[in-house]
């Protein structure tokens, strides 16, 4: 048996901490983001001003540097978190960022019409945002949705930096140990393409599903 | 008609940003009353008839209805009063403005689930009365996108008045329908005024406006040029402004020539 092979138990076990840690910060991120998104929309100016300048440093700062920053950098200041933990703040801070510009363009998305038609019916504006806008939001929320947890998936694999055991850890672990760089590696791609091809079929279900109407 | 003052609006004026929108409208609508209002393009109905649900504020004057009286500037109406208001005004859209992700039983059935706490089952049956009246129960469940626009006009008819209103407004109901599919809209306005619905109807339709209308009100250049009995303000109005804008509409081919003859001139003038 070729000696890569001994890698698929670990491989496995990585592959769950990805799949888990990219769940848990996609949904901690979407509600954030619906949160911050309605505050960068209706909130007072000053939110949306801070809200605002949350998504430019987000977008503008390369994701090593947030990282290490969380990791490294809170360290110094004597605040120091675990790696699953760094890497939970991370992927959340950074999704946030990017998750409140996909419910704000979704929300604008939704005509002035609607909302003046549910107004005029007297509903409120909390049930006119649940059963009006958001519903006809979230169709064009589903594309950019996918492709961003997607993007949360290949974030993990740079976890590996701060020592979070996961696929990619593995892999480097591996070629380390055995200098079997081309297995190892191939093995890890098909291990993340595998789970971005899940990813976009959920995407894709659920986009036909919330589409039908149209 | 009666002697019960249902919409009193003194003196309001609405501005959007600095354009003036109208000013100084006055208007009293009777319980039961039908009001058409007319005028040309921009002249500020859609406008007015939105002040009175207040989908919009308005900068002056007062406005009084159904036992609130709202005052303009900036004070907020308070939440409870402007509920109460969008309960008991009905309003059906230029757009028709269905949500698309329901289907036609759902758009009927969603305000007065959720705001009058009705039963599904109770709402789902007052719905397809509704349908049934208007002729389409078997387009219950459709989507809008599959109706026509006349058929998706008559569904937004029955959201309204699932809400059972005590008024109506309607904005230029029927402008967005291919000319065959008027009628049937029409007609189904035509019912709820001989039913007693008070409504205020912003139509381009003078022969529709004459028929069911007790009143008609011409809006022009900001203000209400006239309005009187339907029949005597679109026979011989007496304003001139009100007589321009009714011999435009109700004589296309003078409108027509008055377009050409308008048009020769100006590009005469720029040569
Ligand atoms: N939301 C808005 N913001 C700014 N201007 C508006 C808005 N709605 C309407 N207007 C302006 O107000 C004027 C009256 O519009 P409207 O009430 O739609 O007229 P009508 O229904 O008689 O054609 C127009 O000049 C229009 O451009
Ligand atoms: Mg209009």
């Amino acid at each position: 048996m070729h000696v890569a092979l001994h890698y698929l138990g670990v491989y496995g076990v990585g592959a769950l901490k990805d799949i888990a840690l990219t769940i848990v910060s996609t949904i901690l991120s979407i509600i954030l983001g619906v949160l911050a998104a309605a505050g960068r929309l209706y909130g007072p100016k000053a939110l949306q001003i801070a809200i605002a300048w949350y998504v430019e440093i987000i977008r503008g700062l390369p994701a090593i540097l947030q990282l290490f920053i969380i990791y490294f950098g809170f360290d110094q200041i004597g605040i120091h978190f675990s790696p699953l933990m760094a890497a939970l703040i991370w992927l959340v801070a950074y999704g946030v960022g990017y998750a409140v510009e996909i419910f704000r363009a979704g929300l604008m998305d939704v005509a002035q019409g609607q909302r003046e038609a549910s107004a005029a019916l007297g509903l409120s504006p909390s049930t006119t945002m649940r059963k009006i806008v958001f519903p006809q939001a979230l169709v064009a929320m589903l594309p950019p949705l996918t492709s961003f947890v997607v993007l949360q998936l290949k974030n993990t694999t740079l976890l590996y930096l701060v020592g979070f055991a996961d696929v990619m850890y593995e892999a480097r672990l591996g070629v380390d140990a055995t200098n079997q760089a081309g297995p190892l590696y191939v093995m890890a791609a098909v291990v993340y393409l595998i789970i971005s091809l899940v990813i976009g079929r959920i995407g894709m279900r659920m986009e036909r599903r919330a589409a039908a109407y149209r | 008609m009666s002697n019960d003052v249902v919409v009193s609006a003194r003196n309001m004026t609405k501005r959007f940003g600095n354009t003036l929108v109208f000013k100084d409208v006055s208007l009293d609508v009777h319980k039961s009353e039908v009001v058409a209002i007319v005028g040309p393009s921009g002249a500020g109905k859609s406008t007015f008839i939105r002040c009175i649900n207040r989908l919009h504020p308005f900068d002056e004057g007062t406005l009084e209805l159904l036992g609130h009286r709202l005052t303009g500037g900036k004070a907020k109406v308070p939440r409870a009063v402007l509920q109460d208001i969008h309960t008991r005004v009905g309003m059906v859209f230029q757009t028709f403005n269905l949500f698309p992700h329901l289907t036609v039983i759902e758009n009927i059935m969603l305000a007065p689930m959720e705001v009058k706490k009705m039963p599904r089952a109770e709402a789902r049956e007052r719905a397809m009365a509704l349908l049934e009246m208007v002729g389409l129960p078997h387009k219950r469940d459709i989507y809008p996108k599959r109706l026509s626009g006349g058929e998706q006009q008559r569904v937004a008819i029955c959201r309204a008045l699932a809400m059972e209103p005590e008024i109506m407004l309607f904005d230029e109901p029927t402008s967005m329908l291919d000319p065959e599919l008027v009628g049937e809209v029409l007609g189904a306005i035509q019912r709820l005024a001989r039913e007693g619905m008070t409504m205020l109807l912003v139509t381009h339709e003078m022969a529709f406006a004459k028929e069911v209308a007790d009143t008609v009100v011409i809006m022009a250049d900001h203000e209400i040029a006239e309005m009187g009995p339907a029949c005597e303000v679109l026979e011989s109005p007496k304003t001139e402004r009100a007589q321009q804008f009714l011999s435009r509409v109700l004589k296309p081919e003078q409108a027509a020539d008055d377009f050409v003859a308008a048009r020769t001139a100006s590009q005469g003038g720029d040569r």
